[in-house]
């Protein structure tokens, strides 16, 4: 479909390039991830894991505490090996984490000695690639998300859904391909939640960018999401994938279709009756 | 804001605090005659402080006790950092040394400083080693714990961003140690008082150590008490100087009111 492997390291492995240079540009094959205990027994965290997404598309991932969904976006960032099965990126094999991939995770994780512009700068640091160029970028970023005030601030200065904000602007810094978000608005209040939904969706409509969003809630998975993939645990698996065929550009109104509702009730439905519980919302 | 107000309150009650206990305490000398080689009154001392001064006896038994605790500070804390640097950055090395830090941490320092005034002399030179030392410790122990306590989802987000080891450990671990590096500072900004008047104890020609064994011997009691006030104010003039550096470092942690409890 598109030359992605032209940027990316020509060390790492390239065996299914050709069968997969015109699928997905994110492609999960029998993965298997399986972790050894303290107490020495294994756990199987993912058993037979099989997802295509394609380009832009935005993908949340839906499921209880303990169904891989975690684990399943560790091994995609790279932080994580599989144990058996192949995760690709633009047909290579995840080995490290890739340039072209970029996460945001639950907490914000910022630098607390750096300013909320040093902060987004930190990926082009990292690589040497400090420029003018880099620099109005940042600022763009950030005014984009309506931090622009806020550049020469340190994190402590700042409120947990700013903090979240500055963290997916660090993560766009290099302009991956694809962001992997993992719960990021799970710590935030239900109000902060709602309005970073939203600036999510304008962003995502902005820069077109591949997502995979994992969250707890049901709703922000609908809302979001061009498909959601219902994962369940023990062992962690996909049990289903919803395709959202609710017309964009989509808002808070888009929560009260019928369309919207009926959607929820049937991923809620795939939980048993004890994991429904466990959802809020 | 309003802690600036906060703390200068507290100040003042502090300050109104030890205003009181101390008329009680010359109250208390006078009403009860207690004699002052048991318990000097505070006027008293405050002559035999002021007398110190005005003869000049004290200086040069403060600038070497003033010596002995800021090199042997700076010394035992230098080499506990790098030491400690050292071992964080390999785990083999510090699985290798570690057990032998702990096991001779528990050594008291000050019961072999008799042995230091054998191999390095009555001069500062073994005041200096025995601060060192006694300064070394909680040092090394704090960068340790420090480079320990980096927060994993900020290492994730490092090696996703694909930092190198060195760009992790300059611009995460290293500067999430100072935290806990500097609290073990403090200890050892206290501690280096008691390592030098030890020293001082044990054998020394000079130094206040010296100077309180030497009035003690005279039954001077106010003097031992003046001479405590000197050895008070050069270990809050440390601890206070590395606080401040603190306050300047790790800018980002909220301390007020979390104070070392020693």
């Amino acid at each position: 479909m598109m030359p992605f492997s032209a940027e990316s390291p020509s060390k790492q492995q390239c065996l299914i390039d050709a069968v997969s240079a015109t699928a997905n540009l994110i492609e999960v094959r029998g993965l298997e991830k399986r972790f050894r205990t303290r107490s020495g027994e294994i756990v199987q965290a993912l058993s037979d894991v099989n997802l295509d997404i394609g380009e832009n598309e935005f993908v949340s991932v839906v499921g209880p505490s303990g169904c891989g969904k975690t684990t399943l976006l560790r091994i995609l960032a790279g932080l994580e090996q599989a144990s058996d099965g192949a995760a690709l990126v633009a047909g290579e094999t995840i080995a490290e984490p890739r340039p072209d991939v970029a996460v945001v995770f639950q907490q914000a994780t910022l630098l607390p000695w750096n300013t909320v512009l040093d902060n987004v700068l930190l990926p082009v640091q990292l690589r040497g690639e400090r420029s003018r160029a880099s620099m109005d970028r940042a600022t763009a970023l950030l005014s984009f998300m309506g931090l622009g005030e806020f550049t020469k601030k340190y994190p402590f200065e700042l409120s947990g859904g700013m903090q979240q904000r500055v963290a997916i602007c660090r993560a766009l810094m290099r302009d991956p391909k694809i962001l992997l978000m993992d719960e990021p608005f799970g710590a935030l209040d239900a109000m902060t939640r709602e309005r970073l939904n939203l600036e999510l969706m304008r962003l995502w409509s902005e820069e077109k960018k591949t997502v995979i969003f994992i969250t707890h809630s049901i709703p922000e998975a609908v809302l979001l999401g061009d498909r959601v993939v219902v994962m369940s645990p023990r062992p962690g698996r996909i049990s289903a994938i919803v395709p959202v065929d609710i017309p964009r550009p989509r808002s808070l109104k888009t929560m009260s279709l019928p369309r919207f509702g009926v959607l929820c009730d049937e991923i809620r439905s795939m939980f048993g009756a004890e994991l429904q519980a466990a959802f809020s919302l | 804001m309003k802690i600036p107000l906060a703390i200068s309150g507290h100040r003042l009650q502090s300050l109104v605090l030890i205003v009181v206990l101390l008329a009680l305490w010359e109250i208390a000398c006078k009403v009860f005659s207690i004699p002052s080689l048991i318990l000097p009154a505070p006027g008293a001392i405050a002559l035999r402080f002021d007398s110190l001064i005005t003869t000049g006896t004290v200086w040069p038994h403060l600038l070497a006790t003033l010596t002995a605790v800021v090199s042997g500070f700076v010394a035992g804390t230098g080499a506990g950092f790098v030491l400690g640097a050292l071992l964080s950055i390999s785990p083999a090395v510090e699985r290798l040394v570690y057990p032998y830090v702990v096991a001779f941490q528990t050594v008291p320092k000050i019961a072999i400083a008799p042995l230091f005034i054998i191999w390095f002399g009555y001069g500062v030179a073994s005041k200096i080693v025995i601060t060192a030392l006694v300064c070394f410790f909680p040092v090394l122990v704090s960068v340790m714990a420090g480079f320990h306590s980096t927060d994993r989802d900020q290492l994730d987000m490092m090696k996703s961003f694909g930092a190198t080891r060195w760009q992790t450990l300059m611009r995460l671990r290293l500067p999430s140690a100072m935290v806990v590096i500097f609290s073990g500072l403090e200890i050892a900004a206290v501690l280096a008082v008691i390592g030098a008047v030890v020293g001082e104890f044990v054998g020394a020609q000079q130094g206040l150590g010296y100077l309180i064994t030497a009035l003690n011997f005279s039954l001077d009691v106010p003097g031992v008490f003046a001479v405590l006030i000197f050895l008070s104010l050069i270990g809050m003039l440390l601890h206070g100087a590395v606080r401040a550096c603190s306050k300047r470092f790790v800018f980002w942690i909220q301390r007020e009111g979390t104070h070392l409890a020693l």
